[in-house]
């Protein structure tokens, strides 16, 4: 089943990643830009509601549903994700728990089998749960493991950005792509969109749009992503409802105990 | 009490379910009443419901029908009929979480448990419903289960007051076949006394995980749900095209331990179970059984393979012993996610007596709701294992199921 590699809740994290305050004046101001939007929008948990849509080139849907809790913050952080809908994959969970300096541990509950699984890293390239999304997508934007540098001002649905090119290094693990550009709003510091670009492409592959951004709990946040595949003509929205930053974490919630818990978190 | 005691109107209340039908071609048969093509037809519905943030109950009915076959009984709620009925309950469970990380479940369930796929020794014991002897359909149990987690340590205890006996297959040349003749007639075996379990069995499975393994042990104590048959030949007689032979149902008692092993290595999952089982009854004797696993994603597909034996002789046919009619084999699935649906290819191949099972399936989803499914199931090999013995079960299948 598709729904054996979860780690969708990752994606809010790569929007609250790339916002601060900053004067860039140099070549190597996009690494500054990158260092302090890290330091600066840490939070302690979030929770949500997702809905995503995935809209094929003939324009065909497919929809999928979950909730997802997670405590701490990127590579600290423990994750459970469960699937709401659609019938087929309801009660689906994934747990996500930190290991340091390793690969987080991961499983996941299928109720058809009742019983958890571990599972290992996923391979970046397969698709996310048969959406425009691939693994490597979900990923929390590591500037460590890309060469970066500024280019010239854009601007993106009326409001002015900063463009960082990155590219992946070789000693960061393969990526799909050679290249990506970050288009980050000047006023907030926010990614609102992300070109893709495969290797060998002159123009980008796919493009990640993040949108209707609102302030929650004192933390800005995309509600709205849309994954164009500019190869394929799909697409793949992903809505937010009932976000939350920083609140207490019921005890036990992320323990495999409660990952077999049926009709639980 | 419990309604005034939970506002219950505040949580979460769920409807779900499926409405299937499916159809198979036979390619082959050993006598004439059996049909070349059958049809089945399966609604079942769920309801869930958290009564109160530390109470969840969940209930599951099933209706079915199909145009071949036998059944006794309209409704069957303890699945312990030598038939399947129209009518069951799946689930039917209360689960109260009396601490953050401890829950106590009653009511009607389905286990499952071991590490490795294709076999486990803890998880093959399972009372299995056989009247369709390729779909490796569970049964539930009615029971007590307290399960926990403490640190690393995690505790899962199960007690079946009354033990769910396996629905072995109907008795046919296609679904259980007898490699014999009698005056050039086939034997097929009829249902003879059936000495139900009047008692059941209690397990304890202790889980832990350090680092990159996991690791487990548990034992059980009780009545093995898997009968041992007793035929007589002395009763045999004719029923038109075939000789039927009586065949007696009882039930043994073992007392069993194993433990588990999972291994992250990289991209891939390494598991490993063995366990003892021991029995007292000169037709069930005791066993040594040994699995080894692996597995890993390769984009959108992900390859299982699993190799598993008994180490030790069994004292009848391991086909007459049903859960461990299988041994020795090797198991390797393949499946693969699709933006259209998915597919999967299963081969199970018996190494004692060299045949074995190919298996196709694919899903095909017209929307999120309605899936299309084809498949073929091949048997092949040996009429002395388990699969090469039913070459009337060589078949397609096309089915179309609603979920919602």
């Amino acid at each position: 089943m598709s729904s054996r590699r979860i780690p969708l809740a990752v994606l809010p994290a790569v929007l609250v990643l790339l916002a601060a305050p900053a004067r860039p004046a140099r070549a190597d101001e996009a690494r500054d830009l990158l260092v302090q939007s890290e330091a600066r929008h840490r939070t302690k948990s979030q929770e949500y509601e997702g809905d995503l849509v995935v809209t094929s080139k003939d324009g065909k849907e497919r929809k999928k549903s979950w909730k997802s809790y997670r405590f701490g913050y990127a590579g600290d952080s423990k994750m459970l994700i469960r699937f709401t809908a659609p019938p087929e994959v309801k009660g689906v969970g994934y747990l996500s728990l930190p290991r340091a300096g390793k690969n987080p541990d991961q499983w996941l509950y299928l109720p058809s089998m009742k019983r958890e699984r571990r599972i290992a890293a996923q391979d970046r390239s397969a698709s996310f749960v048969g959406t425009d999304f691939n693994y490597e997508d979900l990923e929390e934007l590591d500037h460590e493991k890309y060469d970066v540098k500024l280019l010239a001002d854009e601007t993106v649905a009326g409001q002015p950005c900063w463009v960082i090119e990155a590219r992946p290094r070789s000693e960061a693990g393969k990526s799909l792509y050679e290249k990506k550009l970050l288009f980050l709003r000047k006023d907030l510091l926010f990614l609102v969109r992300m070109d893709l670009f495969l290797p060998g492409g002159r123009e980008p592959g796919k493009r990640l749009l993040l949108e209707d951004v609102v302030l929650v709990d004192g933390h800005h946040v995309a509600r709205r992503m849309t994954m164009k595949d500019l190869t394929k003509g799909s697409t793949t929205v992903i809505r937010l409802e009932k976000l939350a930053f920083d609140r207490l974490q019921p005890e036990g919630r992320h323990t495999l105990q409660n990952l077999v818990r049926e009709g639980g978190d | 009490m419990l309604a005034l005691a939970c506002p219950a109107a505040a949580y979460a209340q769920t409807w779900s379910g499926f409405v299937e039908a499916k159809g198979f071609a036979y390619a082959e048969r050993s006598l004439p009443r059996e049909p070349w093509l059958v049809g089945w037809g399966t609604a079942q519905l769920t309801f869930e419901e958290r009564l109160a943030p530390s109470l969840r109950l969940a209930a599951s009915a099933r209706a079915e029908g199909w145009s071949a076959g036998e059944r006794d009984v309209f409704l069957d709620l303890a699945d312990r009929d030598l038939r399947r009925a129209p009518f069951s309950l799946r689930e039917a469970w209360l689960s109260w979480s009396v601490a953050p990380t401890v829950d106590v479940e009653a009511g009607r369930f389905q286990l499952g448990w071991g590490k490795t796929d294709g076999y486990s020794p803890a998880d093959a014991f399972l009372p299995r419903d056989l009247t369709d002897p390729f779909a490796d359909e569970k049964l539930p149990l009615w029971g007590l289960r307290a399960r926990g987690q403490t640190g690393a340590l995690r505790f899962d205890g199960v007690f079946v007051p009354l033990g769910t006996p396996w629905r072995v297959p109907v008795s046919s040349p296609r679904f259980a076949p007898v490699d014999a003749t009698v005056a050039g007639l086939p034997v097929v075996l009829a249902d003879g006394e059936n000495d139900l379990p009047r008692a059941g069995w209690g397990a304890l499975r202790l889980l832990a995980t350090f680092g990159d393994w996991d690791v487990g042990a548990w034992g059980r104590t009780g009545i093995r749900p898997a009968p041992l048959l007793t035929v007589r030949p002395d009763e045999a007689y004719l029923d038109g095209d075939a000789v039927v032979l009586p065949a007696d149902r009882r039930y043994a008692r073992e007392e069993a331990g194993g433990v588990e092993l999972s291994r992250v290595t990289g991209s891939w999952i390494l598991r490993a179970e063995g366990a003892a089982l021991f029995s007292t009854d000169a037709g069930l004797g005791d066993a040594l059984i040994w699995t080894v696993g692996a597995e890993r994603a390769f984009g959108d597909g992900t390859l299982l393979l699993t190799l598993a034996a008994n180490a030790r002789g069994t004292p009848v046919d391991p086909l007459l012993l049903f859960d461990r009619a299988l041994l020795p084999a090797f198991v390797a699935v393949w499946q693969r996610t699709e933006r259209w649906g998915s597919w999967r290819a299963v081969w199970t191949q018996g190494l004692r007596h060299g045949d074995g099972l190919a298996k196709v399936e694919l899903s095909w989803s017209a929307t999120d709701a309605l899936a299309l499914s084809l498949g073929v199931d091949v048997p092949y090999g040996s009429r002395y294992g388990p699969f090469g013995a039913r070459p009337d079960l060589k078949r397609a299948r096309a089915g179309v199921r609603w979920s919602f």
